[in-house]
């Protein structure tokens, strides 16, 4: 959730609370006017899915999804509020407003990166409690949702509480790929992906777990769980990369423990690492970020005030950055006292979800559930509350600050238009002079082409850090401003990857930021940067994750902007499943989400037009269908009722769909969902009892009720053509003839 | 003045299927009612080969019919409606059924004919350069165009007035005014069918009109006689709820 | 360019559907749709019809022209649907789709992408002076007014077209045995709306 002062960008549109009455206003003429309430009768609305769907579907929609709950259901048992607070923030956990939601899940996926390089004996006393990864593992989870209200300033110097503020740890080194060949493995990362998608589906058709239902996963009108896990994975694929900085660490942390018996000269050794030595950053990650030193004392078996005189000695050597992280080393079962569960990370990244081969959704050793004494968890959250809000941001905000002075006004300023003008004309760079005509005409030079990244030190480069930064800090009226600023730098170079990324997050931070007002101009210049952004991403770069990532960014931040911007996201989220991007499961959750992106529209008050309830239908029938391709029969159960639900608002009472193969369609579609969906159950019932045998017989007497008062069903669903249309259509829309009264003669 | 009799004269083929119930409603031209072989069942295709669809919707347009006949079709007309109706409303609520189907047809005619009055080829719409009429997407268009079009198409002259409901209670409330309909004149009311006025027949054929362009209306016929206009007859059309509202929606988006 | 042209009652209700082809630059008048469901293609124009509904009801009482343009598009199928309204509510909606999709080449996602053509609608009236029911093979080249859907060109092509089938419409609508809603069977009437996409598209 973002803070309370920032103003929301859209009201939710009141079609997504679940309970809202279904208002389809169909009067057409007064001959034929349908009442409206009509479609609230149950008899109408329900039977028309497969009965045999609506029991187990219908009863459990106002449960709350189990699953995806119960990790912080568990962690709720630690009494310490902040533990409550921060589980409040997850994203997860809230299904009542999902346009916020998703966009502040999105905001949260740019968390800034600390890196942490712990010297062998710190991780060797984490291990002992249990954490195999070592120090890094261990203060990883907490750093996701960092417990209270972070205060940011931004550029103008007002200041802003945020209550969802992260930061992502990643072991320093690992998260740079050694190869300079950024491409390299992305291609797979959606294909692990939809293995993660896979897997999860299938713990949930798993027998084991027979009591969730696919509800859970799929709530109509919300966004799913299932879909959110899809977006926080495709937006946790990202390792670090030249053309933007997110991944590249803001921080560092650097802990040595109490048991270290030459902790300063440790220290030293261990930044000399980050600097210089094994742990050196590539050439286009900016070495200067923050160094933080961290003495891990152990309580369990260390002197506190050894540990003590060891911290001033610290922070006489190192300056402020410096924490005394008072950590016991014994390790923590379950059946001890003031035991936490260890939270479960939700930025894992495809590949780490996937190395966890028995549990695919909950991060766990296969040891079993890990726990950390009440006072470490304190602990961690204290420290990493203490480096974050006094440490991290702060740096940040001066960088940018810095930068912005020295840098980016330079470049805004009268003379730094000319002078990029007369980069571009005369090829008069700022370092180099390259030739007007040749390949790089116009370029600056900065740009290596051979490897494809800018310098760190080349004002293109730190642009685009600033520009992240202020993005990580949430102004994203700078970020914006600057990306707007860049993206022509980048396309006279023919960086083509830094270019697309630039519109990207030009358009990404535009969008987010809350006072852009949505004007059609502006919605319409969105759409060419994304346009722009996808077509440097694939065609120029073949980047197929980054262009499915800008795709999905634009379809969630539009789709949250509401009104004819859901539209467009729409559109965008065609445009994804055209070109090839999505995997299956990712077809049938993409159709899911046009659907619901169409279904955000609302008609207007008092008149029938406006809404798009017939194009939302579609998607949902068509996702139905790819559901059932799949062989995931409940998926596409809620996927049929949804579309019954958003059809309810243009067909009529009965139903039933003027045009006679759609009607088909929807027939066959139903029928097969029903089928599969029996099969899959009845795999179940025989392994339980026979107590679902009445239900059958109950279910198919309805259903022989259900056909009797829809007309076009008499006849057989597969030749349904004129014939049965005609007394239909008659009725609807002739001149009444049966009842005008007149003699015949 | 313009009436469906006339329109009879143009048709040769019908594609409805319930006509086989009444084949002599209309007596067609003899030399239409000879099937064609190779046609499909259920249609008959005149010799001449010459269908409704050779034929052309302007040439009868400015030709008028004699006012004799008509009275004695309309005559006709009220006396059919007249069997068997349990009271006054009764029968006019059929006259007014049978002038709605009349109505909703006339529209289409009527904007086709504005569309295409510049041209008198066979298609005619491929040379006109005027833009067509738009679609009255307001009441008050919606009342300008019966008032004029077509009651100039009716009855070759516009009606006399028009006038909103002043009273706050009923905005949805519209008066037009024919000061001597044509209906009327041959029709003489027996005093204890006081309160009837045949005029619901082109009461039909307005609800026809405003109901074809969206505008939900129930429009009736009152005799309103005045010391000049002993006939005069006030067309009251109240439009639905659904009609205001989209109204207002429209008002604020600025749409005329 | 592929066509398929319906007519609609002011309650949705299909009155008139034809699928034809080009028939300038060399078309043999035949509808070759491309859909992605290679094998149920024939709700698929339904569906796309249906669903534009939703623009076609917002922009009935936008704008009071009959013709109301190209009012949607359908990106998966590189579709286009333009409409017409009569006065009297009756909807004439016609979804073309060019014979080459200005598309990436889509990696692997639809099976097939292969031409596929699409049969007049059985069971509605007359089996179809010119159904289409081609088989599946070369497509239809490319014509001026294919080649851009939302060209001035292109739509007055169908604007003209739509008020041909506006006249021919009237003509049946003027039929006292026709009520309103009622299907239009007429085999005269579907020559009449082949012949003007002939001349027209």
């Amino acid at each position: 959730m973002t803070s309370p002062g920032d103003a929301p960008p859209v009201k939710p549109p009141p079609s997504f609370s679940p309970g809202v009455p279904r208002v389809a206003s169909k009067a057409r003429y007064p001959g034929q006017r349908r009442d409206s309430t009509a479609s609230l009768d149950p008899d109408q609305v329900e039977p028309r899915t497969g009965p045999s769907l609506t029991p187990p579907l219908s009863s459990t929609t106002s449960e709350l999804p189990i699953r995806s709950a119960s990790p912080y259901a568990r962690s709720v048992r630690s009494s310490t509020p902040q533990i409550a607070r921060s589980s409040l923030g997850s994203p997860i956990d809230g299904r009542a407003d999902a346009a916020l939601d998703t966009r502040s899940l999105i905001i949260r996926s740019f968390s800034p990166v600390i890196g942490v390089y712990a010297s062998p004996d710190t991780d060797e006393l984490v291990r002992q409690k249990g954490f195999k990864g070592g120090f890094w593992e261990l203060i990883r989870p907490f750093g996701e949702t960092i417990p209270g209200k972070l205060v940011v300033r931004d550029s103008v110097g007002s200041s802003r509480g945020w209550e969802d503020y992260g930061a992502r740890f990643v072991n320093l080194g690992e998260s740079c790929p050694a190869s300079t060949d950024p491409n390299q493995g992305r291609n797979s990362s959606l294909a692990q992906v939809e293995t993660v998608l896979e897997r999860e589906l299938d713990s949930i058709d798993s027998p084991s777990n027979g009591a969730l239902h696919p509800q859970d996963l799929l709530s109509p009108s919300t966004t799913s769980p299932l879909y959110k896990l899809y977006l926080r994975q495709l937006l946790s694929i990202a390792s670090a990369s030249p053309h933007e900085t997110f991944r590249h660490p803001v921080a560092c942390v650097i802990a040595i423990s109490s048991r270290n018996t030459a902790p300063l000269e440790s220290l030293r050794q261990l930044y000399a690492d980050t600097n210089n030595g094994k742990r050196k950053m590539p050439d286009w990650i900016h070495p200067e970020y923050l160094r933080y030193y961290v003495l891990v004392h152990d309580e369990d078996h260390d002197d506190i005030s050894e540990s003590t005189k060891l911290y001033d000695q610290m922070k006489r050597h190192f300056g402020l950055h410096c924490h005394l992280l008072r950590l016991r080393s014994n390790q923590c079962v379950v059946t001890d006292d003031n035991s936490v569960q260890v939270p479960e990370c939700e930025w894992l990244s495809p590949s780490e979800r996937l190395s966890n081969p028995s549990e695919p959704l909950v991060d766990l050793d296969s040891d079993g559930l890990l726990y950390l004494f009440e006072s470490d968890v304190m602990a961690i959250k204290g420290f990493i509350r203490e480096l974050v809000a006094q440490s991290v941001i702060p740096f940040m905000e001066n960088r940018v600050a810095v930068w912005n002075d020295q840098v980016a006004s330079r470049r805004r300023g009268i003379s730094g238009r000319l002078m990029s003008m007369s980069r571009k004309w005369a090829g008069f760079g700022s370092s180099s002079r390259s030739s007007l005509t040749g390949s790089g005409g116009g370029a600056s030079g900065n740009y290596n082409m051979a490897h494809g990244f800018y310098h760190f030190d080349h004002s293109e480069a730190i642009l685009r850090k600033m520009a992240d930064y202020s993005f990580m800090l949430r102004d994203w009226k700078l970020a914006a401003s600057t990306y707007e600023l860049l993206r022509s730098d980048y396309a006279n170079d023919k960086a083509w990857k830094y270019h697309a990324g630039a519109y990207e997050m030009c358009a990404v931070s535009t969008l987010l930021n809350p006072l852009g007002t949505g004007t059609k101009t502006k919605l319409e210049s969105i759409d060419q940067m994304f346009d722009t952004a996808c077509y440097s991403y694939l065609t120029r770069c073949s980047d197929t994750h980054s262009t499915l990532r800008c795709l999905t960014l634009a379809v969630e931040l539009l789709r949250s902007r509401g009104g004819s911007a859901a539209e467009s996201a729409a559109k965008w989220a065609m445009r994804a499943m055209d070109l090839g991007l999505v995997e299956p499961i990712g077809q049938g959750l993409f159709g899911e989400r046009i659907s619901s992106c169409y279904a955000s529209r609302t008609p207007l008050h008092g008149v029938r037009w406006g809404g798009r309830h017939r194009k939302a239908g579609m998607w949902s029938l068509f996702a139905a269908d790819m559901w059932l391709r799949l062989g995931k029969p409940s998926l596409a159960a809620a996927c049929l009722e949804e579309a019954e639900r958003l059809y309810a608002n243009v067909l009529g009472s009965d139903g039933v769909f003027t045009m006679p193969e759609m009607q088909t369609f929807a027939e066959n579609l139903r029928l097969s969902v029903k089928v599969g969906y029996l099969e899959a159950r009845g795999l179940d019932i025989r392994e339980e009892t026979g107590s679902t045998d009445p239900l059958d017989n109950e279910e198919t007497s309805e259903k022989l009720d259900r056909r009797m008062h829809r007309r076009s069903l008499i006849a057989s669903p597969l030749d349904t053509g004129s014939l049965t249309l005609t007394p239909v259509q008659a009725t609807r829309d002739g001149d009444n003839l049966a009842n005008d009264d007149f003699e015949r003669a | 003045m313009s009436h469906p009799p006339r329109h009879s004269s143009m048709l040769s083929i019908s594609n409805n299927v319930q006509t086989a119930a009444t084949p002599s409603e209309k007596p067609l031209p003899p030399t239409q009612l000879q099937a064609t072989s190779q046609t499909p069942p259920g249609l008959r295709v005149p010799s001449n080969r010459k269908t409704i669809y050779d034929r052309h919707l302007n040439r009868t347009r400015n030709g008028e019919l004699s006012r004799a006949s008509f009275a004695f079709l309309f005559g006709e007309m009220v006396t059919y409606a007249q069997r068997r109706v349990t009271g006054i409303q009764d029968l006019e609520r059929r006259l007014n059924e049978q002038g709605y189907p009349l109505g909703l047809r006339l529209l289409d005619l009527l904007f086709y004919r504005t569309t295409s009055s510049t041209s008198s080829s066979a298609l005619s719409s491929s040379s006109t350069s005027a833009s067509p009429p738009n679609r009255p997407l307001r009441i008050l268009p919606l009342l300008h165009l019966i008032h004029g079009p077509l009651w100039r198409q009716l009855f070759n002259r516009s009606a006399d007035a028009l006038e909103h409901s002043i009273s706050p209670d009923t905005p949805n409330e519209y008066m037009i005014t024919d000061n001597d309909p044509l209906v009327n004149t041959y029709i003489s009311v027996p005093k204890e069918m006081n309160q009837l006025s045949c005029a619901a027949f082109v009461a039909g054929i307005i609800e026809g009109v405003c109901d074809g362009c969206g505008f939900e209306a129930k429009v009736s016929a009152h005799n309103q006689p005045s010391e000049l206009w002993p006939s005069r007859t006030i067309f009251l059309l109240r439009f639905g709820d659904s009609v205001m509202e989209r109204e207002k929606v429209l008002e604020r988006a600025g749409v005329k | 360019m592929s066509y398929y042209f319906t007519i609609l009652s002011p309650t949705d209700v299909p009155l008139f559907n034809i699928a034809f082809g080009t028939s300038k630059s060399g078309g043999d008048g035949i509808a070759r749709f491309r859909f992605p469901e290679a094998a149920q293609n024939t709700y698929m124009t339904q569906f796309i019809i249906h669903s534009s509904l939703d623009m076609l009801e917002e922009a009935q009482w936008m704008g009071g022209n009959m013709y109301l343009k190209h009012i949607d598009t359908y990106p998966p199928a590189s579709s286009y649907i333009s409409a017409f309204l009569t006065p009297s509510g009756t909807r004439f909606l016609l979804l073309h789709q060019p014979p080459q999709p200005n598309l990436p080449p889509s990696s692997s996602s639809g099976p097939g992408g292969g031409s596929m053509s699409l049969s007049v609608t059985s069971g509605m009236g007359s089996s179809g002076l010119f159904g289409g029911s081609g088989s599946s093979s070369g497509r239809a080249s490319s014509s001026s007014i294919a080649a851009n859907p939302t060209s001035p060109q292109t739509e007055e092509a169908v604007r003209q077209f739509m008020t041909e089938v506006y006249e021919n419409y009237v003509k049946t609508v003027m039929s006292p045995f026709y009520r309103r809603g009622m299907e239009v069977k007429s085999p005269v009437f579907r020559g009449k709306v082949s012949a003007a996409g002939r001349k027209w598209l």
